[in-house]
């Protein structure tokens, strides 16, 4: 990580010097792609001159990357182009690597990230940095299976990504939802919690059977998110929480997330191994995995619609892990996406891949091979392929998709995610005594810097 | 006449020697370039690149505050920083020293003749063989609260459920970090210091036996000073590699407050990107405590040679 940031500063420095240039040719074609004058056989005919895609995604899924080899570099083949996908780590080595080399002056035709699977605070940083490639997401054929009339509340998780505005930057991927798992040899059904009230009661029963994912991973930060949602002094949700932090004055913000904050500063004497004197927050979504395999937890949270589907499949999880509807009324919902960079190398066969990545066929192999939501809006499908969606899905385990949708919640604005991100680090992990005012001012301050 | 003939000749030697030591000397630095070119450039301009953006240069991020000292004003004024580094150097020291033990012992005993010997010096080298990452692993798999002795143990009813097994991973005593690095260089550190005994002999220590010191006398008397070469280099490096190391403590440490490459991580790793100038911030600090850390040891090595007599 250190090495990879310092050869990056290390290009980026001896070609600062080199003036902003790009490759006109790709630049022409992008310009003329975005007002809409090059018609889409002449993009496939560009994309199978360029030859490859390079496609930068998280690597940690061994279904999604059997998926990948097995499925999409066959279909890209049959275009004549050539998958290569890079898997990372982390997605924000690709927005690095991405900032790096827009920095030290390469343009569109000349960079080495043609696509990078993201959403919240990496697109949202990309945007800021004007490092993305435009406007493409409407323009794909593929485009009318999602639906992008603003007047229909549905199309809100395609307009807006963490509520940043996307501007088509970005086409959706995979749709998820926040939904928490109880192991029912453990548990017993009446006492499944389904408020946080409730879960601090079966945590004081059963102390240490708990933890989250430590933020600031994503999945760590969502729960936090929820907890505020449901804490929140004004009882209207997530509400006050989809505008950005120019429009919302530090002091307001502090006052409507210290209830939620306090809540889990609370908590956290009955999180896993607290009684052994720190709380054990887990790294990642695998480590949290094995806890909740193993007995060492009775709950097991993330995004993960069908992930008890796919865990009981591949044995990931208990076999009696039943998945529920927790907390009521904030489940946090969100997509994910594919977005092109301002410096693709190969822009015509990144639309491609983009345009097979939303077809019905992508789409359905996806859910049906790893599980992963469709991102896809169904009700913009013909029936048929409407119905190939619904068979390719693993299933919910204990809940409806009625439910689930009855208590789906927005995500926090992504300004605000860095935030609350930053108050959770300082106040619940740091345990400082400072007031949270004090804090979210603190944190006001680093961003605006 | 004949005196100054004499000294004109031994100036014309004087001479022939400067060229012949010069040409010598070329050849030493052309030999050394290949080597000086990796640390300068690769090295020397990561390192100077790291102190320039931890002083506030970053302007491929939109940040150019040069020279900028609050990022280290921010990190050494807060009390975690302390305590991250006193658990850094804990981790880094303990794990040497017992090392060290461990390693003279084994050397030691592999000098006398018992059956079976060379099985034996190839057994020991093996930890030297399997990279750090799989030896976490191991400690994962058999030490963590899932793992396999807690799982025997719920399985022999002598615990109801694995999660009550002792905690020996992922504490702030950091037995998990320490049973890895002990278990990886101690092997090394034999290796060190066996080599530096076969090139000693056994003569002096028979010899102080004759003349009546007890075993102790003749380990601390005898043979540690003639292995104290090779104890210093090798437990030079075990330190600085336990200073600098970050996977042992990331998945095996106890969470925050952590050592300071994993706070260096945690900073790069932020998707809040400004903070890598925190992050090196951090960097550069492991580099200065390391750096001043073992140029006293060194120092003070040295001194203790130059009272021995030797240079």
């Amino acid at each position: 990580m250190k090495h990879t940031a310092t050869v990056a500063s290390l290009l980026a420095l001896f070609a600062a010097g080199a003036a902003q240039a790009q490759d006109a040719e790709a630049a022409q074609f992008r310009d003329g792609f975005l007002a809409g004058e090059i018609d889409w056989s002449a993009v496939e005919a560009r994309a199978a001159e360029e030859g490859t895609v390079n496609l930068y995604y998280w690597g940690g899924s061994d279904l999604l990357n059997v998926w990948m080899d097995r499925v999409v570099t066959p279909a890209l083949a049959a275009r004549d182009v050539t998958l290569n996908p890079v898997r990372i780590t982390g997605t924000k080595d690709a927005v690095d690597l991405v900032l790096a080399e827009k920095n030290s002056g390469k343009g569109v035709g000349q960079g080495s990230v043609d696509m990078i699977w993201l959403n919240g605070e990496n697109f949202a940083t990309l945007k800021r940095q004007d490092a993305l490639f435009g406007s493409f997401a409407r323009l794909l054929p593929n485009a009318e299976n999602l639906e992008w009339n603003p007047d229909d509340p549905r199309a809100l998780l395609n307009l807006r990504d963490f509520g940043v505005e996307t501007g088509g930057a970005e086409v959706p991927w995979s749709g998820e939802q926040y939904v928490c798992a109880y192991n029912a040899d453990r548990v017993a059904a009446e006492d499944v919690p389904s408020t946080f009230a409730e879960l601090r009661g079966y945590l004081e029963a059963n102390t240490g059977k708990f933890t989250y994912i430590k933020p600031p991973h994503y999945i760590g930060n969502t729960f936090v998110q929820e907890a505020i949602y449901a804490h929140n002094p004004d009882g209207n949700g997530a509400e006050p929480f989809q505008r950005s932090v120019d429009e919302i004055p530090a002091e307001e913000l502090a006052r409507l997330i210290a209830p939620g904050l306090d809540y889990l500063r609370d908590l956290e004497p009955l999180l896993l191994d607290a009684a052994g004197g720190t709380p054990r927050y887990p790294e990642d979504n695998a480590a949290l995995d094995g806890l909740f395999l193993n007995g060492e937890v009775d709950f097991n949270c993330k995004f993960g619609l069908y992930a008890v589907a796919t865990g009981l499949a591949t044995g990931s999880y208990p076999e009696a892990a039943t998945q529920f509807v927790f907390p009521e009324g904030n489940m946090i919902k969100n997509k994910n996406y594919l977005a092109i960079p301002a410096n693709a190398p190969n822009p015509g066969a990144a639309l491609v891949l983009a345009d097979w990545m939303t077809s019905v066929e992508a789409q359905a192999s996806k859910l049906q091979q790893t599980g992963m939501p469709a991102g896809i809006d169904g009700w913009t499908l013909e029936e048929a392929e409407a119905q190939s969606i619904v068979e390719a899905s693993p299933g919910l385990v204990g809940v409806t998709q009625a439910e689930l949708d009855a208590n789906a919640a927005p995500d926090t604005n992504a300004t605000l995610v860095d935030v609350i991100e930053a108050t959770w680090l300082e106040y619940i992990e740091r345990d400082s005594t400072d007031p949270i005012e004090a804090i979210v001012a603190r944190a006001y301050d680093n961003l605006s810097k | 006449m004949s005196v100054s003939s004499s000294i004109a000749s031994r100036s014309g030697a004087q001479e022939r020697m400067t060229a012949r030591e010069r040409r010598t000397r070329f050849w030493q630095m052309v030999q050394l370039v290949p080597i000086m070119a990796i640390l300068v450039l690769l090295f020397g301009g990561a390192l100077v690149l790291a102190i320039l953006q931890s002083l506030g240069f970053a302007p491929w991020f939109g940040v150019n505050t040069f020279p900028d000292f609050s990022y280290f004003g921010a990190l050494w004024g807060s009390s975690t920083f302390w305590v991250s580094l006193g658990l850094t150097l804990y981790y880094a020291t303990v794990s040497t020293v017992i090392a060290l033990i461990l390693g003279i012992l084994l050397a030691l005993a592999l000098v006398k003749t018992f059956p079976s010997k060379t099985f034996y010096k190839y057994l020991y080298k093996l930890p030297l063989m399997i990279p750090y990452t799989v030896g976490i692993a191991l400690a994962v798999l058999m030490l963590s609260n899932g793992g396999m002795l807690s799982r025997l143990a719920a399985f022999f009813g002598l615990i109801d459920d694995p999660a009550q097994f002792p905690q020996i991973l992922k504490t702030h005593y950091g037995w998990g970090i320490i049973a890895v690095y002990v278990w990886k260089q101690t092997p090394f550190i034999t290796l060190a210091v066996y080599a530096v005994l076969l090139g000693i002999g056994r003569e002096t220590e028979e010899a102080a036996a004759i003349l009546g010191a007890n075993r102790r006398t003749i380990f601390f008397r005898v043979t540690l000073p003639q292995i104290l070469p090779g104890v210093v280099s090798s437990t030079l490096i075990c330190f600085a590699f336990n200073v600098g190391a970050f996977e042992a403590p990331f998945i095996l440490g106890g969470g925050f407050p952590d050592t300071l490459p994993v706070v260096a991580w945690r900073y790069f790793n932020d998707a809040d990107y400004t903070l890598q100038l925190q992050g090196m911030a951090t960097v550069v600090s492991i580099g200065l405590v390391a750096g001043v850390i073992l140029f006293g040891y060194l120092a003070a090595y040295r001194r203790y040679e130059r009272r021995m007599g030797r240079n």
